[in-house]
């Protein structure tokens, strides 16, 4: 009894203190980036000399942010939609394609140089021709979303159903596994860390595709509020932009590492279980 | 004790479904491999091989790496088309034992399923197949996995983690059960204590086994015939019958019988000039291939 009264504050006391000073360690881990932007900001406006409208002051920005928020935000949800319908497509066109690759490797050696081909014409040119043929509206910015993303999906994704263990293919013959199960419970599976790389890639990526898309034909969303701004001398609208883009873009990479973390079955093994110790 | 009869009766194949009945307990069926041949392009891995399995006994094939042993075994398994030659299970080609999934398969290193727990996997075959007749989870606790059913493969030890692969490669009761260096990957004390237990295993669930190894001592202890292999491409050097109770325990390696059985292995595998003047020593039934091709014939 006495020696449990004795034990338990000399226990509890340390890890206490030591929770307190990892709280204080990781605010300052997080407060560090944010000052030295802020530091470098101030810094380049004095050092350049530059009008207000090429480098506005931060707290110009914040301002902007604040003022223009519904104006901004019917613009931002064009952009998200527009990013996020051009997203799925984009992983049903690379996922899909990687099937049938695998299901029937002939269609690779058709469809491959197309894609690549794809892949490398300039996206400049490809909106152009998008818009001349769907417009500017919605459906022209998922396409060019879409072809921006799914090439990383596809190639990850026909990878990662290669990449399962041939000693598991070896079970699932001699078991006379169904195609579906060997696909559906096999190779998906096995895929899933590749897929949930390539995601990693292309989702951030379709919101600056997105914008990039706005920017270059679109009359709505953040692409085009930049565009306006700019015309506008708006120098601080325009960094306000970039800086909800930035955090989406974090916001969105965020969102895939911890939904991959949980899907993710290479990434549940004990590396980090040490939870408590000093 | 059945086994003990094995050496003579082999010499007559015989009526394969008489042999069938005697030789085995339910859940086993005879292996026949006639004529079969095996080229990979310029390859040539195997050469003629023919060979009769009983039902329910345990033939261990060994021979120098690359000799074609495990061609041979995958071949059986119909995962591998022989270029000629065939192989049949009981009376049905491999190819329709595979379908009718009467084949079970041990490979190398374990086949589990990284994100599946020990019982998952073992249901994983059940539900794949069809065929849940065998209960999991007291397979598991019979295979000394007891406690150990929700662990994931990599919260395993080597040994536990291939008996988890054994007991997911024999979930569906398979009646034949091809074995390919099984326990190469382990440890020699893990590697002898599985050793051990997978005869006892076999004895309580009779299986027609075909064992590829290269540890000679392994493939005596456990086998009732082994069968020596020539450098590729490979063909049957020497069918050599181990007369002795299954399962057998470690005090077997000093039996006069393994020891001189073992002595006879190396000679073949090591000095093979000399031994092939040489046939006809104790328990070597003093077939080479050619011979036994032909008496088979």
């Amino acid at each position: 009894m006495n020696d449990i009264a004795a034990f338990k504050p000399s226990a509890v006391a340390p890890r206490f203190g030591a929770s307190v000073v990892r709280i204080l360690r990781g605010s300052l881990v997080m407060a560090t980036p944010v000052l030295s932007i802020l530091a470098l900001w101030y810094a380049a406006i004095a050092v350049s000399g530059l009008p207000e409208f090429v480098i506005p002051r931060p707290t110009q920005v914040l301002a902007a942010l604040v003022e223009d928020r519904v104006f901004i935000a019917t613009h931002l949800l064009e952009t998200l939609k527009s990013a996020g319908l051009g997203f799925l497509l984009a992983n049903a066109i690379g996922i899909g394609l990687a099937m049938l690759f695998v299901a029937a490797p002939p269609f690779q050696r058709i469809v491959m140089p197309a894609a690549i081909t794809l892949r490398n014409i300039p996206y400049v040119a490809l909106a152009s021709v998008l818009v001349l043929a769907f417009g500017d509206g919605l459906p022209s910015k998922i396409l060019i979303v879409a072809l921006a993303g799914f090439f990383p999906v596809l190639v990850n994704t026909h990878r990662g159903l290669l990449a399962v263990d041939p000693i598991i293919i070896d079970r699932m013959r001699i078991l006379d596994a169904r195609p579906w199960d060997v696909f559906l419970k096999v190779r998906l599976p096995f895929s899933l860390p590749y897929i949930l790389a390539a995601q990693e890639i292309v989702g951030s990526g379709s919101i600056i595709v997105s914008i990039a898309a706005e920017w270059l034909t679109s009359t709505q969303g953040l692409g085009y509020v930049i565009n306006r701004a700019m015309s506008q001398y708006r120098g601080d609208q325009v960094y306000a932009v970039a800086l909800l883009a930035a955090l989406l873009s974090f916001a969105v990479y965020s969102l895939i590492q911890v939904l991959g973390a949980r899907l993710d079955w290479s990434a549940r093994r004990p590396a980090g279980a040490g939870s408590n110790a000093k | 004790m059945r086994h003990d009869g094995l050496a003579n009766s082999e010499s007559a194949p015989g009526p394969r479904a008489a042999a069938d009945v005697a030789g085995a307990g339910r859940g086993s069926a005879s292996i026949s491999i006639k004529g079969v041949g095996c080229r990979f392009g310029s390859t040539h891995a195997l050469d003629i091989v023919d060979l009769d399995i009983e039902a329910g006994s345990f033939v261990a094939l060994v021979g120098p790496s690359g000799c074609g042993k495990t061609t041979l075994l995958r071949i059986v398994a119909d995962l591998v088309s022989p270029t000629m030659g065939a192989v049949h299970i009981g009376d049905a080609p491999a190819a329709a034992a595979r379908r009718e999934r009467r084949l079970g398969l041990v490979s190398q290193r374990p086949a589990v399923l990284p994100w599946k727990r020990a019982i998952e996997d073992v249901l994983f075959t059940q539900r794949v197949t069809g065929r849940s007749t065998l209960p999991a989870q007291r397979m598991l606790r019979d295979f000394g996995l007891a406690g150990h059913e929700g662990k994931m493969p990599h919260q395993l030890s080597g040994g536990m983690l291939q008996r988890v692969n054994f007991a997911s490669a024999i979930a569906h009761d398979p009646d034949v059960l091809l074995m390919d260096e099984p326990f190469s990957a382990l440890d020699e004390m893990t590697r002898e204590d599985l050793g051990i237990w997978l005869g006892e295993t076999l004895a309580q669930r009779p299986k027609t086994v075909l064992f590829v190894t290269h540890h000679i001592d392994e493939a005596v202890l456990l086998a009732d015939r082994v069968i020596v292999m020539s450098p590729a491409p490979g063909r049957v050097l020497a069918d050599i019958a181990i007369p002795a109770v299954r399962p057998r325990h470690r005090d077997f390696r000093s039996d006069p019988l393994f020891v001189a059985v073992t002595a006879r292995i190396r000679e073949l595998l090591f000095d093979r000039p000399r031994a092939a003047s040489g046939e006809g020593n104790t328990g070597s039934r003093g077939e080479d291939a050619a011979k036994y091709g032909m008496g088979a014939a």
